[in-house]
């Protein structure tokens, strides 16, 4: 595919769509309430499995199969944050780390219930090619015809998909902004800065947490339901803890504290992602392009760092904020 | 006066260290009572227990005729018991107008997703807070700085922001952690006023911490005398300054803090 190719673009903009609810998902637990979440992509993974299991061995119509899986994560969110959301944040951290994998591995070693490492084709067992996104292929089928008087042609899927997503994004940051600037929002500010004082004015910290955790959770589902529909397949290699930090990374470029920034994020991120595909200019041409493709992970590690150190506040977040004491 | 707050046989050990072991005092509605004793007698460790930020190892504690001793902090603020911290825990990055906002009452917005289901409900409720929440600012004379960040303020002044916004809470009784410890004289002035306008005024009973002699004997209508975690003395203010365990118990130990000149 060419730098040139339509087609690769719009691709890179539905993936740069769905980070950016997943990356939502992840403002509303740590920009919003400070909870640090390392496990995001468990929410993703279990939204995934469960919907793709529920199509595939019971025959579940989608939207029930979808609303099943973002249940699921729900599940998740409450299995993790009822014991270590009673405790101080670090432990929050480490049981997140701990539960990403637990589901990864999981999902690794119980062939009969996930098709194994193969993912989600082995549903049906070996011999047998398990499909999930018929109905939702169809679905883009159907939104494209109705939008083709309006493109003169009938549009390509991706380019029904990534309009849909957008749209779905941008709607979901709007929600989230109401949120952020409600007085919940306030309560949740307040115990991200100190507990201490907003439990002396009566508010239930854990109570606020675990709603923050729960609905990062049902964003990340929805991310995670969107990305295995555009996808197709999905495996436990998908959901590897680098997701995760794709989604701090995604918050860290914009601002973490600027829920607008969100999609300029998740775009830089996404161009900085697939462009490493065009590295392949000299010297870089003197590896091959498997090689190449670990520059993508170095290009996101030394962003990481240079942000963290040099613009902590990201491309449009507030520095004057971040300079008083807590 | 009937008693609004009653503790009874309080204990609290850390690691076989007994900071409060057997504090039993009462606190009448409407006074203001001044919890005094010597560094390590376990006032604070006292307040945190009665205010459902430590759990007690044994013994009970009443507010308002309920049980509050298993209570959660939160919870016991919710029942009317608000207290302020030797530090003023203030919200630096949120402005002072905020930091009273959020202690607010009964603020529907505060269910999630109520801001997009009925926001008419909370901006209702939310213009009513902000114009509490201008009256107490007002009372604090911290009204000019109502949309600065309150990590801008002195240490004073943040002790007064506490206090506003304990207010917010709409307390039936206020526990203040040596309010006077690093307030310039000019605003430690304006502190008693304060109290005694809040007591005059809302019938608001207090109970403060405080090393400040000439503060204890200018407010306070009662005196608790703590040592090594137990009451040692209780009385008026005169009462008090002549019991010899008192005297003992300061000149046993640390300097005189004024006590017996």
């Amino acid at each position: 595919m060419g730098l040139l190719n339509p087609a690769f673009w719009t691709f890179v903009a539905v993936i740069a769509g769905i980070y950016a609810i997943m990356a939502l998902g992840l403002y509303v637990q740590f920009s919003l309430a400070g909870l640090p979440n390392f496990g995001h992509v468990a929410f993703m993974a279990v939204a995934s499995y469960t919907m793709a299991i529920l199509i595939v061995r019971y025959g579940v119509p989608l939207p029930l199969a979808g609303a099943a899986g973002i249940g699921a994560s729900i599940i998740l969110a409450l299995i993790m944050g009822v014991p270590a959301l009673r405790l101080r944040a670090d432990y929050l951290a480490i049981a997140t780390v701990a539960g990403g994998e637990i589901i990864r591995y999981l999902a690794l070693n119980l062939p009969d219930l996930t098709g194994g490492p193969i993912g989600s084709i082995g549903l049906l067992g070996p011999g047998d090619i398990a499909t999930y996104n018929q109905e939702w292929q169809a679905f883009l089928d159907m939104l494209g015809r109705l939008a083709a008087p309006i493109f003169g042609r009938m549009p390509s899927r991706d380019l029904v998909m990534a309009l849909l997503i957008w749209g779905l994004a941008i709607v979901l940051i709007w929600l989230g902004w109401l949120l952020e600037r409600s007085p919940w929002g306030r309560v949740l500010e307040a115990i991200r800065e100190d507990e201490t004082a907003a439990v002396a004015v009566g508010k239930n910290i854990v109570a606020f947490k675990m709603q923050a955790l729960i609905l990062g959770a049902i964003l990340a589902g929805m991310a995670g339901l969107l990305l295995a529909w555009e996808i197709g397949v999905f495996s436990p290699d998908d959901y590897q803890p680098t997701l995760t930090f794709y989604a701090y990374l995604i918050l860290i470029l914009g601002g973490m504290n600027r829920i607008w920034a969100i999609p300029v994020g998740s775009i830089l991120f996404s161009l900085m992602y697939t462009g490493t595909r065009f590295l392949n200019f000299y010297p870089l041409s003197l590896f091959d392009s498997g090689s190449r493709a670990f520059l993508r992970l170095f290009l996101v590690g030394l962003l990481l760092v240079l942000f963290m150190a040099f613009k902590p506040e990201g491309l449009l977040g507030d520095r004057r904020r971040l300079l008083l004491e807590k | 006066m009937s008693v609004l707050l009653e503790v009874r046989d309080l204990h609290k050990s850390f690691g076989g260290v007994a900071a409060v072991a057997g504090a039993t005092f009462d606190v009448a509605e409407g006074s203001i009572t001044a919890l005094i004793g010597p560094n390590g007698a376990g006032k604070t460790t006292a307040f945190n227990l009665v205010t459902g930020f430590l759990a007690p190892d044994r013994g009970t504690v009443t507010f308002a005729d309920r049980r509050i001793e298993r209570w959660r902090g939160d919870a016991v603020a919710r029942a009317g018991l608000v207290r302020a911290f030797q530090t003023a825990r203030v919200l630096t990055r949120m402005s002072v107008i905020d930091n009273m906002l959020l202690a607010g009452k009964d603020q529907p917005g505060e269910v999630l997703g109520a801001a997009w289901f009925v926001p008419r409900r909370v901006a209702r409720r939310e213009a009513e807070l902000r114009r509490q929440a201008r009256e107490l600012l007002d009372l604090v004379r911290l009204s000019p700085l109502a949309d600065a960040m309150a990590g801008t303020l002195s240490g004073g002044q943040r002790k007064l922001l506490e206090l506003g916004r304990a207010l917010m809470v709409e307390p039936r009784m206020i526990l203040l952690d040596e309010p006077m410890a690093g307030v310039a004289p000019v605003l430690a002035e304006q502190l008693v006023e304060h109290i005694l306008r809040l007591r005059a005024e809302r019938g608001l009973t207090l109970l403060i911490i405080e090393h400040d002699m000439d503060m204890i004997m200018s407010v306070s209508d009662r005196v608790i005398v703590m040592d090594e975690g137990r009451v040692i003395a209780e009385g008026s203010p005169n009462e008090v300054q002549q019991s010899e365990r008192v005297i003992e118990a300061y000149l046993g130990r640390l300097s005189p803090d004024g006590l017996g000149t």
